[in-house]
Order: C-alpha cells, then structure tokens, then sequence
C-alpha cells in the first residue's frame, strides 16, 4: 500500500503524467478569466501552426515559441539563454552513460528561454521539456533534437506558475543512464527522482547503503550486546 | 493404564484407522469382501475461472495504411495484416529519405539522413549509391523511476523480455507518446530486414545510441574484411576492429555482387549480443532496371515494395525471421539501471551452456500476436517467395500445412533446379536461410486448397511460450477467403479471447473453458476435513510415543 502511494507520488513528480494533467486545468481556468497577452499583436495563431516540427541536417526543434505569451503572463519577464552540451563525455556519475553539462537550470516565471543544445557524440540526442502547458505546445512539450556533432537553438515561453519540469532526452535509455535534468521555474515545487548529482534514484538505488548480510550482522551483534550485557553487569567486576 | 497397554491401544487404532487406500491390496480385496466398497466421497469441484478481459484481436486501421496506394511515385501493395507497415516508411525507404517530400518524411518518423539514395552508378534508372543509418535501441528495459520495464515490447500478451536492436534512424521519442511507455510502431523486435541491389555502393553508419559496445558483422553478404582506408568492416573485435562505444558510430562499405538472403548482427560477444536481438535478415536482390528496393523492411513479414526481380517471378514476397529466446539472459537488463553491474551479470555469471530457451518468435511476435502481423496471406494459383532466416540459438523445423513449398536457395546460394526439393518440413540451423517458393495451386501437392494452414516449429517447444501453447512462433498461410475486412483470420476453431490475456500465459487460466465449461478447470483444493486421516495421523504419534517410553522405561 505504501509502496503503492509512493510509486503515485514519485509518477506525479518524476513522470510528467500529473503534472501534465494539472496544467490542462490550469490552461483551461486562465482561459476563462483572462485573456491570452501577446507580444506582438499580428501573431494571433497559435504558436505550433507556425512553428510546429522544423527539421534540417543539423536535427529539428518541435513547438518553438518565441512570440506567444502563456495566458497567465502579462509580459516576458527575462530573456535567458542556456547552453547545454550534451553526450558520453558529460555523463555524471560512475554507471551513467550519457549526460548534459547541466542537469539542473532555474528560470524566472513567464521567461523566455533559448536553448542551444551542443552535441558532442556521433549520434543523436534530444532536449525535451514536458508538462508545458498543451493550448500552447502540443502534447505539452518542447523538444531540441541535435545530430551527432551539431548545435540546435531553439527558443519557448514558460507560463508564471512555480513548477520544475522534466528536461530529458527520450532515446532508449538515454534518460535512464544519465540524460535527465530538471527546469525550475520560480524555484520550482521541489526536485525530481533520478536527477544525476540532485536526486536519488526511485528505483534501482545508486548505492542501497547496507547489504542483507552486514544489516543482519549488525542485528545479531546487537542482540548479543542486550543479552550479555546484563549478566556481566550483575555479575560485577 | 500401563504405558504397555497404552502403547497396544494405540498401535490397534493405528492399524483399524489406516486409509483403505493405503492397505496393501490383499487386505483391501479381503476387506471389501467382508464389508462392500467404502463410501461414495465427493470430488472438489472445478475452481471457479477469474473474470478477464481480452485484448482487441485486430486494432483497427484508422489511418488507411492496409490499403494499396501510391505515395510520390511509389506503388505501395495493399497489406491485409491487422498491423500493416507505415506506407510512407515504405516510400521513404525505396526513394530514399533525401528524395521524398517533406510531408512523407514527416509521416515516416525518419529523419532526413536514415536512408539516402543518390547516383545512378550504372545508368539503368535506379540509385546504387545507399547510405543507411542505424541506431541501437533497448525495448523493455530497466528504468530508475519506474517499476515496469520502458519502451515496451510485448511479445505476446504481457511477455516483455529485454531486447536490443538495430532500428532506423526515427526522430523524436521512443515511445508512442509522452503518456505512454510503449515503443513508437518501427521501434520493435527483429531488427529490420535489409534490403539491397547487387552491386550497389553500400554505406552502413552504426550510430551506437546504445550504452554497451557494438558492432555489425555482416554475415554472407559480400563485403571486404577491411575498407579503402584499411579500417576494419568485418564487425569482428576479435580479428577487425575495436567496438564501436557508445555515443560514438562507425561506417561500413559493402559493395555485394551475389544476390540472395544473407543475415547480419552485432559480432561484440555474440553469444550474449546476437541473442538480445542484434540481428536481423539482409536480402541482396538481383540488379535490374529501374530496380528501386525497399532498402527496409521494419518487422520483416510482408514486401510492400519488392524488387524488379521478385515483382517478375512473385506474386508476394515475405521475410520470415525466426528468433528464439532465453529470458534468463533476456531479462538480466530489467535487473539493474547499472551497465556496470549488467556487464558483469551478463558476461561473468549468466551461462549459455546452461541455457534453455523459452520464448519463440516470428518477426518479432510470438502466438497469437503473430496472428495480427506475421501472416503470410494468399489468393490460389499464386507463386509466393518466403524469404527464412534462424537467427534463434536452436534449431528450427519449420513446417507448413496443407503446401509443401520448393527449395530454391539455400544461405542465399541458389539451388539448381534438377536438385531442388519440395518438402513440408524445413530443418535451419542456427543462422541459416533458405529461400522457398509456395505455389498455391490446389493440385493436391504443392497446395490442399484455401484454408487457413498453420505455419510453425514442429519442434514443439517451439510453439510454446515458456511451455504454455498456443504460443510461440505459430503463425498460418490464409487465403483471402479466409480472412476478414480488417485482416483477421476467418477461424472455425477455439475462440481467441483467452490467448489475447496476460493471465494464459501465466498459466492462471484454464484451456478449454468456452466451450467445455469447467469440466478441464483445476480442481479445488480438498478443503474437507479427513476425521479418519486425522486420527490415523494421531494414533500414529501415539503409538510411536507410548513405544519410545516403553523403551526408555527398560533401561
């Protein structure tokens, strides 16, 4: 049962899958009480008719957005730009496999934030954002796909409310062994699992501290130490 | 009383309280003839089954990819399977992902560079430049947040072993959607069936998106066992060149002059690397004009693009791959997120020599999954080309009802046609191919008519899976009268719905349930309470109690 009401918290968190679902409401209750704020008034589309799947030699970017604001913000806030080099080279820990140069980015609400997405391996890999809200980015996410040996750009407005968002590459296994980072925007509402160097992993723990055999050795010493202590303390010295 | 008599009392009631079915059979004779047989006792009855829900047989076709159609220029055969390949994969495949318009790429899932076709070499309207991409995929692997293994890959209903496998370059996510954890539809098991023209200038870049070393060892299929620059193309790290790493690729030059069906996989310790499915068919097809060749077919099964050559001698045209399976090994993946510790499971403790293999596919599925997409589907008085490769560790023995189908090649050398044999049982070693052809001219010989005609490993474990049957690599030869608007097979036989469940192949439901009610379900647990077996048991212990006092009482 336990188990259970953690597996929910930890898909809550780590997965997307609620979150997402949260911010369909959240779109939906800012639809009805305030208009949708633009930064140039002749861009009235939505932002993926334009934008939606640009692709080219160097990779592709899906549901770019550097126009249209979230329902819930005013203005942008900041303009921020982050560099990430992603592959081999910048896997984390001992056991990771791929990596990014930063696992964890921070961003002010209703920023707007370009990505450039360096890729040092020979192959591909992916910048994916999830859980933005889906009137704005269809299936709720951003993504920055980069060829082996190229650099993506690729620019997207996050909406005011204080969340971390899933960063990831979504190659077979390249989150799981290393490509996982988070965005917080506002400060985020706490950490993701899995995060290399900011999170333990939900399951298949790094390192699980004692093993079977040290924690029943440390059992029986204990239980050894209760019932001789007490004889050789009557006993007296 | 004594502990004497006590001990005499005990051992009479022990003897007079002995099950009659425990008496030796004079005493029972003797018995019944003094007192009649015992009493009538009634059986437990049949468990009751658990309630379960059946998969959908045949999903529908809502995006009309079953349909014959023409995308660019490329005609594309109409598919009768429940899960017909992506049309305009197909079409990117034969124009190459550089030639075909930007809508059909999109549609496709490939990115610009998966399959490239450029210069007519020999002038005869076709491209015989081919540069091919391949990436490594893991379906049903471990995952640090997740309990059930990602990027699913179900065999069979509920059956997710690990697997490793060539795939096309695909842009995007592995999975279906954000939402889901199942595979993107040409991200599956086998890995897919090369297809090439003879003499054409192949390049093959193995991107390692993996986090283990691999190679490609071509195996059959003409290459040199170095390149023009004296680096290795033989896929061997033993004898050719190191791994490729992961993150990093490597190019191969192939530039093959003898046609036929070959088979490559990954050489890095083949024992454990071919056998997680790094391993798919490679077809060299005969040099012909305007020759345009389905350069992938994703999940082998039907040709929606054959060749010039085959298109002359053929009506149809499938690859068949055979793979067999030992979820001991293939399970090690789901075990640990650590390819450290993977490593060390695989390499250092798991023992091929101990193994036994569980799980058989074909093209990737076993029973009844096999039913939605690994048919070889015919109309009579057809001369159809089965393209057969054993990739599995044991062997196979291939049988098919009701056609006996001709040898024409065997290891993709052809066979001439005084020595060609015409039989129903095709025995392949582990990685050999043989070429057939199936006539279905009902003559009482190559063909017994229309039917739905099974098609499987008469070694029968081979129809199992992980000894539950019907499984395994069953699939048929079907006659379009035989078969639905959708694709599903016309059965008269056993209805499906218990084989579309995870529960039969965990063997938690009965067999014959829909038609012979609970008459073959297990039997419940005897839950009567046995008076008799209880005081036998009693006087037993008595007797052996009251004994042992009397011994220690003489000493």
């Amino acid at each position: 049962m336990i188990a259970a009401v953690l597996l929910a918290a930890a898909m809550a968190t780590s997965d997307g899958q609620t979150t997402d679902a949260m911010d369909a409401g959240h779109g939906h209750m800012h639809h009805m009480s305030s208009p949708t704020h633009q930064v140039e008034s002749h861009q009235m589309e939505p932002s993926h008719h334009h934008h939606a799947h640009q692709m080219n030699a160097d990779g592709m970017v899906m549901n770019a957005n550097d126009s249209v604001l979230p329902r819930d913000c005013q203005e942008i806030s900041e303009d921020v730009s982050f560099e990430i080099m992603a592959g081999t080279e910048f896997a984390h820990g001992p056991g990771d496999t791929f990596g990014m140069s930063q696992h964890n980015l921070e961003a002010q609400p209703c920023s707007r934030i370009t990505v450039t997405f360096m890729n040092h391996d020979d192959i591909r890999h992916q910048w994916m954002v999830h859980g933005l809200p889906r009137y704005l980015y269809p299936g709720g996410m951003f993504h920055l796909e980069a060829n082996g040996g190229a650099a993506i750009t690729g620019t997207f407005i996050v909406p005011s409310d204080r969340k971390t968002y899933l960063v990831h590459c979504d190659m077979s296994q390249h989150m799981e062994k290393g490509m996982k980072a988070q965005l917080k925007v506002g400060g985020g509402d706490g950490d993701l699992w899995s995060i290399p160097g900011i999170s333990e992993n939900y399951i298949h723990a790094n390192d699980s501290g004692l093993t079977i055999g040290q924690a029943l050795g440390a059992a029986l010493l204990a239980f050894v130490v209760v019932l001789v202590v007490p004889r050789w303390r009557r006993k007296g010295p | 009383m004594s502990r004497r008599s006590l001990f005499v009392v005990s051992l009479i009631l022990t003897v007079l309280l002995t099950p009659p079915a425990w008496h030796p059979e004079p005493v029972r004779i003797q018995l019944a003839r003094w007192f009649g047989p015992g009493t009538y006792v009634s059986p437990p009855p049949s468990l009751p089954s658990a309630a379960f829900e059946p998969e959908t047989f045949c999903p529908a076709d809502l995006a009309g990819w079953r349909s014959s159609q023409t995308i660019g220029d490329v005609t594309i055969r109409a598919s009768r399977s429940c899960e017909p390949d992506n049309p305009f994969a197909v079409a990117a495949f034969v124009r190459g992902t550089n030639n075909v318009a930007e809508g059909v790429l999109q549609q496709s899932g490939l990115t610009p560079d998966a399959v490239t076709k450029g210069e007519d070499l020999d002038g005869d309207g076709d491209p015989d430049v081919i540069h091919l991409r391949l990436e490594v995929a893991e379906l049903n692997g471990a995952s640090p947040d997740n309990t059930e293994p990602v990027v699913q890959f179900p065999i069979a209903p509920g059956v997710k072993p690990g697997f490793w496998v060539f795939a096309p370059k695909m842009a995007g996510m592995a999975t279906e959607n954000f939402e889901s954890l199942r595979a993107r539809p040409m991200l599956r098991l086998p890995s897919p069936v090369i297809r090439v023209e003879q003499g054409d200038r192949i390049e093959i870049t193995l991107e390692n998106s993996h986090y283990m070393p691999h190679t490609i060892h071509f195996h059959g299929v003409d290459h040199p066992f170095v390149d023009e620059s004296g680096e290795g193309n033989d896929g061997v790290p033993i004898a050719s060149e190191m791994p490729v790493m992961p993150g990093r690729d490597r190019t191969y030059n192939l530039t093959p002059r003898q046609a036929g069906t070959m088979f490559y996989h990954c050489h890095v310790q083949p024992h454990l690397h071919i056998m997680m499915g790094l391993q798919g068919m490679f077809v060299v097809e005969e040099n012909a004009p305007d020759n345009w060749v389905q350069t992938l077919n994703v999940g082998g099964g039907q040709v929606r693009a054959p060749s010039k050559g085959v298109q002359e001698e053929y009506d149809r045209e499938y690859d068949l791959h055979y793979f067999d399976i030992d979820t001991e090994l293939n399970e090690i993946i789901q075990s640990s997120n650590d390819p450290r510790v993977i490593t060390d499971e695989m390499h250092n403790r798991y023992d091929i020599t101990d193994a036994t293999f569980d799980l058989f596919t074909v093209n990737g599925r076993s029973f009844p999954y096999t039913f939605r997409e690994s048919l070889v589907s015919v109309e009579p008085d057809e001369r159809v080309r089965l393209r057969v490769l054993n990739g599995g560790s044991g062997p196979l023995a291939l049988h098919t009802h009701g056609h006996k189908p001709t040898i024409t090649a065997f290891d993709g050398v052809p066979v001439p046609t005084p020595a060609r044999i015409t039989r129903d049982v095709f025995m392949l070693s582990s990685a050999q191919r043989v070429d057939l052809t199936l006539d279905t001219t009902n003559d009482g010989l190559h063909s017994f008519g229309s039917g739905i005609w099974l098609m499987h490993d008469h070694q029968q474990k081979g129809t199992t899976t992980d000894g539950i049957g019907p499984g395994g690599n069953i699939s048929a030869i079907v006659y379009g009268d035989y078969q639905g608007e959708d694709g599903w097979p016309l059965t008269q036989g056993m209805p499906y719905d218990l084989f579309f469940t995870e529960a039969y192949y965990k063997g938690l439901l009965p067999l014959w349930e829909a038609y012979a009610g609970d008459s073959f379900s297990p039997p419940a647990p005897a839950s009567r309470f046995h008076l008799r077996t209880l005081a036998f048991a009693l006087a037993v212990g008595a007797t052996l109690g009251f004994g042992l006092l009397l011994l220690r009482g003489r000493t």
